[in-house]
């Protein structure tokens, strides 16, 4: 069962993949863009489980820094398509900067200097030619508190697809956008009304509707649930579960049995920055490979 | 150390289980005293003393569980807590097994194989809980292996045992009256299922042997 567990554990570890380059192993589209390298899928074997077993997001030695304070430190890890990613670590370790990396919102930090590469499909999303904005339509982001903006919950759905000037017929985007959300149901009569009546639930998963109207490929969650009560948090997890059958989702969270929960694969990052241990979350969960990881999830420290 | 009081609810789960141990070997020890001095009060003792280790189980049993919910246990500690909620089912058998041999000891009359050596089995068994026991509580990998290892020895000596029995039967010359007929084939009876049962006390220090493998190194290699 578990024996084999223990060859594949090292593969996604922060080491090994250093190694790995744009070039060996690729495969490339017309336009000889890399698509996805072949040794990826190795790197999380019993990714077959679910997922395409493709790496949607990679880092190579990430190294973030705000002023001289350095928060990521060579962080390479490789994100699975289709998945659920949860990054989990103790305050300060660097696990929000990793995520807020991904589609960039750490350019809005003056102080914030990102070293090393962040690959969405083989691209390097820092490089010049790269639009933050747009790269934000296609990497969608949920955070901690609700923050629908001041206008209906129709509008808050349609924004992005307004400000993006996408060709699409809007009324029916909403509605399937806020029926992903497990929404629809609760707000079908009542669209024209403010987004900030909702309950702080419904605010959420209103939030999760709008990042998933423009069709994003990856939804980053900063603590989506944290300001939730429970049924809500369920509903939260219940959704995040389903989204990750058309969407790869990257979570952060503080609640170590949600990351247990809802995601295929955990990430923990530990004080100063540096990534641990990556790998399947029940391997985590159930036989870390590194004590301090195991000292971390028990509890042992902190 | 933080979760204070988990930690010790853990140390207190392992000191229980090891306690649950002592209890259910001396209660085997008894089942192989009476049999061999057909003592009928320490037969009846262990018998009437199955009751103590079925509650010690249920507390056990209960306190996992409450771990579980309240706790949430992960990683090594969830393997501690899942191996021993294991273990103590294990012992637990080992306790009616242990009432099996008083059972046999109030209507054991006489000696009908002496070439039986049931003493020497049953010491075996005894040591392979004790040594399974030890590996529990120190975490011992190599003694998981061979405890499984002397399993091989016991199996060998309770089938070589019954061959005995077996053998002796269809060899034995004439038949005796009625009444004798029927005294041995209970005496024959009650034999064949003291060794069964001691291999299967065997057997439950074996699988004592695979869940502690498995709490120490995620291994379930001895499982099956």
């Amino acid at each position: 069962m578990t024996n084999d567990s223990t060859t594949t554990t090292d593969q996604p570890s922060t080491e090994t993949q250093s190694g790995t380059s744009q070039t060996d192993g690729g495969t490339s589209d017309p336009d000889g863009e890399p698509i996805v390298e072949t040794d990826v899928s190795a790197s999380l074997e019993s990714s077959a489980r679910t997922g395409t077993g493709r790496t949607i997001i990679e880092s190579r030695h990430l190294d973030v820094f705000y002023g001289d304070e350095q928060a990521l430190q060579d962080v390479s890890m490789e994100i699975p398509e289709h998945r659920v990613t949860a990054i989990i670590g103790p305050s300060g370790c660097g696990k929000s900067t990793f995520l807020r990396c991904i589609n960039r919102m750490n350019d809005l930090v003056d102080v914030a200097r990102v070293e090393g590469e962040l690959l969405l499909e083989g691209k390097n999303v820092y490089d010049d030619d790269v639009d933050p904005v747009a790269l934000r339509r296609r990497i969608g982001m949920v955070f901690q508190h609700p923050n629908p903006f001041p206008k209906s919950i129709y509008d808050n759905v349609a924004y992005g697809l307004e400000i993006q000037d996408m060709d699409v017929d809007t009324d029916a985007v909403v509605e399937e956008s806020l029926k992903r959300a497990a929404l629809w149901d609760e707000v079908e009569d009542r669209l024209d009304e403010s987004a900030l009546d909702l309950s702080g639930g419904q605010q959420q998963r209103l939030c999760i509707a709008r990042a998933i109207a423009v069709d994003p490929d990856v939804i980053l969650m900063d603590e989506p649930a944290s300001a939730l009560d429970p049924i809500a948090t369920s509903q939260i997890e219940d959704l995040i579960e389903e989204l990750a059958e058309d969407y790869t989702v990257v979570i952060v969270t503080h609640n170590m049995q949600q990351a247990a929960r809802i995601s295929d694969v955990t990430a923990v990052f530990l004080t100063g920055g540096e990534l641990v241990e990556f790998d399947e979350t029940d391997k985590i969960f159930e036989n870390p490979e590194h004590q301090r990881v195991e000292d971390y999830i028990t509890g042992k420290f902190g | 150390m933080p979760r204070e009081g988990y930690q010790e609810q853990l140390e207190q789960v392992r000191e229980d289980v090891l306690y649950m141990s002592e209890v259910v070997l001396e209660r085997l020890r008894m089942g192989l005293d009476a049999l061999e001095a057909k003592d009928e009060d320490l037969a009846w003792e262990v018998i009437e003393g199955d009751h103590e280790v079925n509650e010690l189980y249920l507390d056990l049993e209960q306190d996992c569980i409450d771990l579980l919910a309240l706790q949430q246990p992960v990683a090594g500690d969830l393997r501690f807590v899942a191996a021993s909620f294991k273990i103590i089912t294990d012992l637990e058998r080992i306790g009616d097994l242990a009432t099996n041999l008083g059972d046999y000891t109030k209507d054991a009359e006489h000696d009908v194989f002496p070439d039986v050596d049931v003493q020497e089995i049953g010491d075996l068994t005894i040591d392979m809980i004790e040594d399974a026991m030890d590996a529990y509580a120190e975490g011992d990998v190599e003694a998981c292996y061979a405890i499984a290892d002397r399993d091989d020895e016991v199996d060998a000596m309770c089938e070589r045992a019954s061959e005995i029995v077996v053998r002796d039967l269809i060899e034995r010359e004439g038949v005796g009256t009625e009444e004798e007929v029927q005294q041995t084939m209970q005496d024959v009876y009650r034999l064949l299922l003291t060794i069964r049962d001691l291999e299967r006390v065997g057997d439950h220090a074996v699988n004592i042997a695979a869940r502690t493998l498995y709490m120490v190194e995620n291994d379930d290699d001895l499982l099956y």
